[in-house]
């Protein structure tokens, strides 16, 4: 009906109408090509590889240079396939597939070029797999066995040409042994794609041919780690790790990370009681599969400097140990006197059930004051708007951004995984970074803006030149750095960056969240969301229970006639001014929840037992109540998750990111801040790559952290160093 | 009638499991099954309050489908629970959780050979160094038993059979990135190769 009244009011609509069909043109790629893997139909995009379809199929092809993540190299031939009618065999790795190609995965000919290729790369490696670090998980060794000759050609019993190269010292956390390497180019690939690091490289041809940084140095990378996992073979090992341990032998506990705010997902591989390594786990939407160093080798921190046993101070004014009982019995006399004038700290590595078990004590003995150590503001909406404090665009988020303004942010050294994701964006899809704060060294270009907080209120108020650039960006992401709220000013700033977050809200994309806050700390977020009040304000307290917290800046002015109770696991700044020091886990070893700043809830499993009398944390703020004579009401893990549920359900939803969406409610209530102006620089800690290495309690008590403070401080003595800032 | 169904229940009282009654059967059909709230036996109420077995009629075990007599194989449409029969002890069943997750790629390797199941692990408990042999002890009898599933759904049903609390992990995803040996030479790319 409606049809046919348009066609006879309008004629001239049914003409552009048939006008503008367009018929098929012959041009055009189809849109997905047939081809078979082994006689399997697979229907794949153009340009996709030979390998990627091969994957689709469920076959996969060995490879050694070819790495996910990384560019493709195509230079260690090991994925040689037969292409029915191809007078070759092609690089899957590098070869995108043509319609109706007949690939052969397992014919002769592909078995033959494997075999070929496994007998070139073993002509020049080492037999040592017996010493070698990555025995048991080495793609050679396995490759060897499944796509290998069955004997050997090799009649050099002279060893008069088999090829050896010297080692490399490139710092205190890879080993080298270059004649395992096998020139896959793989760790190249990372130092310049992912990290931005061009330290390694290629010199010499053919059997000449090394892998190394030409002139020893160091690589100076918080992500050089992850070359130990691309290694295929046993030429790039870890230093702290070597001879430990072997793959098969240790218990792999899949966890997260702490170490930083982002929640890395980890897998901490113990050995009885030990924890002997921490690896990244594959998630794609946090860390991908890498992870900083700081997360990788901090672990033997875990074993250092730690609480095992409760302590009281005596008359005499030291700490000496006591049973679990005589510590519970004091903290529950000191907890009783005084009379609900009691102050609770929690830290930066504090878990989401020991904090609601806190909050649960203090709020039944009579006392709200319940403070995180890290601050944010209380003006405007403060805490109380869950996207004031969270990283909105989300980190896989980033990824889509095209401009991204980084305001009083590090994020190399804050959250090394963030910035890998803002340098993808940066090589992949030409994303532009523009830097107020501090000038540092991002790993990629980005345009200064300075570091006067002057800038960003004339951006908020759209008279700075970048301005114009910011509004007409698509997918504008603004990351402001948590720290820059120590200030006094911050609440000025959040406000400000609220206020052009708006601004950029008017023309971008539907549903594009502009402003993301940078966390510090692993707890912050579920601190927050769990209603710990920011910005502590150390009065005289009747009695100081500190949760982890180790910040010697607010712990320095320790009130007189306070008695301090420290709960935690590292013996560090809070322990050092507690009176009573109650031992808890680290976060290897207790099943706990974090949320990190994305505000992602996700789960620590125990990998080990608390070591000595350490507890788990929840389960010691359990115990006290009892003593105290308000039992709290769970007696298990579960049972503090259902009040956690109750108090915050997205806290249990693991793995589920809980995004929050009141920026402009956010924005309206800071607005009369936006206009004041602010004149201290914007100063960002971690400046350098030794700001990195040590920034809590586990990381400061690790000899391996330190070795590499030393390292780096050692290179930039070297005449070959210059900074790159 | 060619079945002899007999209830094994277990009973804990004073701390020590009684085990009562097992089975028996000339033929070869033995069953022992345990079903629990159903609408239709309503006998297996009287069971529960006394704990002791009971000679029950196969009827309010057997559903009303003959296949299943003729496969020697009982389907229950309740929710079955066999934690009282299979002689784990109760700490074992109640105290215990399971995380049933999909293995993730192990980033050392580029083989992607064990991923490719839905696997249930307990929570891990103490483990020590042997003095003698320097080995790793442990007390608990669960910690190696690591149980592979093609589904997930066979993962949890495992898990509610046994009376296991489990939580499940969510699958991982990688998602294929276009792959271009050409873009290490583009010349207006910051994908171009900068060291060799």
């Amino acid at each position: 009906m409606f049809r046919t009244t348009l066609q006879r009011t309008a004629p001239s609509i049914r003409l552009v109408v048939t006008s503008g069909q367009s018929r098929p043109n012959s041009n055009v790629p189809p849109s997905k090509l047939e081809v078979f893997i082994d006689d399997k139909k697979v229907h794949v995009d153009p340009g996709t590889t030979v390998l990627q379809a091969a994957a689709l199929v469920g076959v996969e092809i060995p490879r050694f240079c070819y790495h996910e993540r990384l560019a493709v190299a195509g230079n260690c031939r090991m994925c040689l396939v037969e292409v029915e009618r191809s007078p070759k065999p092609v690089a899957a790795c590098a070869m995108p597939v043509m319609n109706g190609w007949k690939i052969k995965t397992n014919s002769e000919l592909t078995r033959k070029a494997r075999e070929g290729v496994m007998e070139f790369l073993l002509m020049n490696h080492p037999l040592d797999c017996p010493i070698c670090d990555q025995g048991g998980e080495c793609d050679l060794q396995d490759q060897s066995m499944a796509f290998g000759s069955d004997r050997s050609r090799f009649v050099d019993i002279d060893f008069s040409g088999k090829r050896a190269v010297e080692d490399k010292d490139i710092g205190p956390l890879v080993k080298t042994v270059m004649t395992r390497c096998i020139h896959c180019t793989r760790c190249i690939r990372f130092a310049s794609e992912v990290a931005g690091v061009d330290d390694l490289g290629t010199t010499g041809r053919g059997s000449d041919m090394q892998v190394g940084t030409y002139i020893e140095k160091m690589f100076l990378s918080e992500l050089s780690g992850n070359v130990i996992d691309l290694c295929p073979v046993g030429a790039l090992t870890s230093k702290p790790y070597s001879f430990t341990a072997r793959p098969w032998e240790t218990r792999k506990t899949d966890s997260v990370d702490v170490l930083d705010a982002l929640g890395s997902n980890i897998v901490v591989s113990t050995r009885a009681g030990d924890v002997m390594r921490i690896l990244p786990r594959l998630n794609e939407d946090i860390n991908e599969e890498w992870l900083s160093d700081k997360s990788r080798f901090s672990y033997d921190g875990l074993k250092r400097q730690r609480l095992i046993t409760p302590l009281v101070k005596d008359n005499k004014g030291n700490l000496v140990p006591v049973e679990w009982e005589d510590a519970l019995v004091t903290t529950s006399r000191a907890l009783i006197n005084a009379n609900g004038n009691i102050v609770g700290v929690s830290g930066g590595l504090s878990d989401a059930e020991s904090m609601i078990a806190l909050k649960d004590l203090l709020n039944r003995l009579g006392s709200e004051e319940l403070y995180t150590e890290e601050p944010f503001p209380i003006s405007g909406s403060g805490t109380d708007l869950r996207s004031s404090y969270l990283l909105n665009s989300s980190i896989a988020g980033l990824e889509q951004a095209d401009l991204v303004l980084l305001i009083g942010t590090n994020p190399r050294y804050e959250a090394p995984l963030l910035n890998t994701r803002i340098r993808k964006a940066y090589v992949h899809n030409d994303l532009e970074i523009a830097l107020l704060g501090s000038k540092v060294d991002l790993s990629y270009d980005y345009e200064y803006l300075g570091e006067s907080p002057a800038t960003l209120k004339d951006l908020a108020e759209k008279r700075h030149a970048f301005f114009s650039k910011l509004s007409k960006a698509k997918r504008p992401v603004i990351i402001l750095g948590a720290q820059q709220f120590e200030r006094q000013d911050g609440a000025v700033l959040l406000a400000q960056a609220q206020q052009l977050s708006q601004e950029l809200s008017k023309n971008v994309d539907k549903g594009w969240k502009i402003l993301n806050v940078l966390q510090q700390v692993a707890g912050q977020v579920a601190a927050l969301d769990l209603g710990y009040k920011p910005n502590l304000r150390l009065s005289a307290p009747k009695v100081l229970y500190l949760l982890g917290a180790d910040n010697e800046a607010i712990l320095k002015n320790k009130p007189a006639g306070t008695t301090v109770i420290y709960q935690g696991h590292h013996g560090d700044a809070g322990a050092a001014i507690a009176d009573i020091v109650l031992p808890g886990a680290a976060y290897t070893e207790k099943q706990a929840t974090y949320v990190n700043t994305e505000g992602r809830a996700q789960q620590t499993l125990m990998a080990v037992q608390p070591p000595g009398m350490a507890r788990s944390d929840w389960k010691i703020i359990r115990a006290i109540s009892e003593f105290v004579g308000v039992k709290l009401p769970y007696d298990t893990l579960n049972e503090v998750r259902d009040r956690l549920t109750d108090v915050c359900p997205s806290m249990t939803r693991y793995g589920d990111l809980e995004q929050a969406n009141f920026l402009a409610q956010a924005s309206d209530l800071a607005k009369d801040l936006s206009f004041k102006s602010v004149s201290t620089p914007l100063n960002v800690k971690q400046i350098a790559l030794e700001d990195f290495y040590m920034t809590d309690s586990i990381s400061r008590s690790s000899p391996t952290m330190a070795k590499c403070i030393q390292a780096v401080r050692k290179q930039k003595e070297s005449k070959y160093y210059e900074s790159r800032i | 009638m060619f079945v002899n169904m007999a209830f094994n229940l277990i009973k804990q009282s004073g701390g020590i499991a009684i085990k009562k009654a097992i089975s028996s059967s000339p033929s070869k059909g033995l069953f022992t099954a345990a079903v629990r709230s159903s609408k239709e036996t309503r006998g297996l109420e009287k069971v529960y309050e006394k704990n002791e077995p009971v000679l029950l009629e196969t009827d309010n075990v057997i559903g009303k489908t003959p296949l299943m007599a003729v496969q020697n194989y009982i389907e229950v449409a309740d929710k079955v629970d066999i934690s009282s029969l299979t002689g784990v002890p109760e700490e074992h069943v109640k105290s215990r959780l399971v995380k049933i997750s999909k293995a993730t790629k192990n980033v050392m390797q580029s083989g992607t050979d064990n991923t490719h199941n839905w696997v249930m692990e307990f929570d891990n408990r103490e483990r020590w160094e042997n003095p003698l042999m320097g080995w790793t002890s442990t007390g608990d009898p669960l910690s190696n038993m690591k149980i592979e599933f093609i589904e997930r759904a066979d993962a949890i049903n495992f898990c509610e059979k046994n009376g296991w609390k489990w939580y499940l992990e969510a699958e991982h995803k990688t998602k294929p990135r276009p792959k271009s040996y050409a873009i290490n030479f583009s010349w207006n790319k910051r994908t171009r190769a900068s060291t060799k």
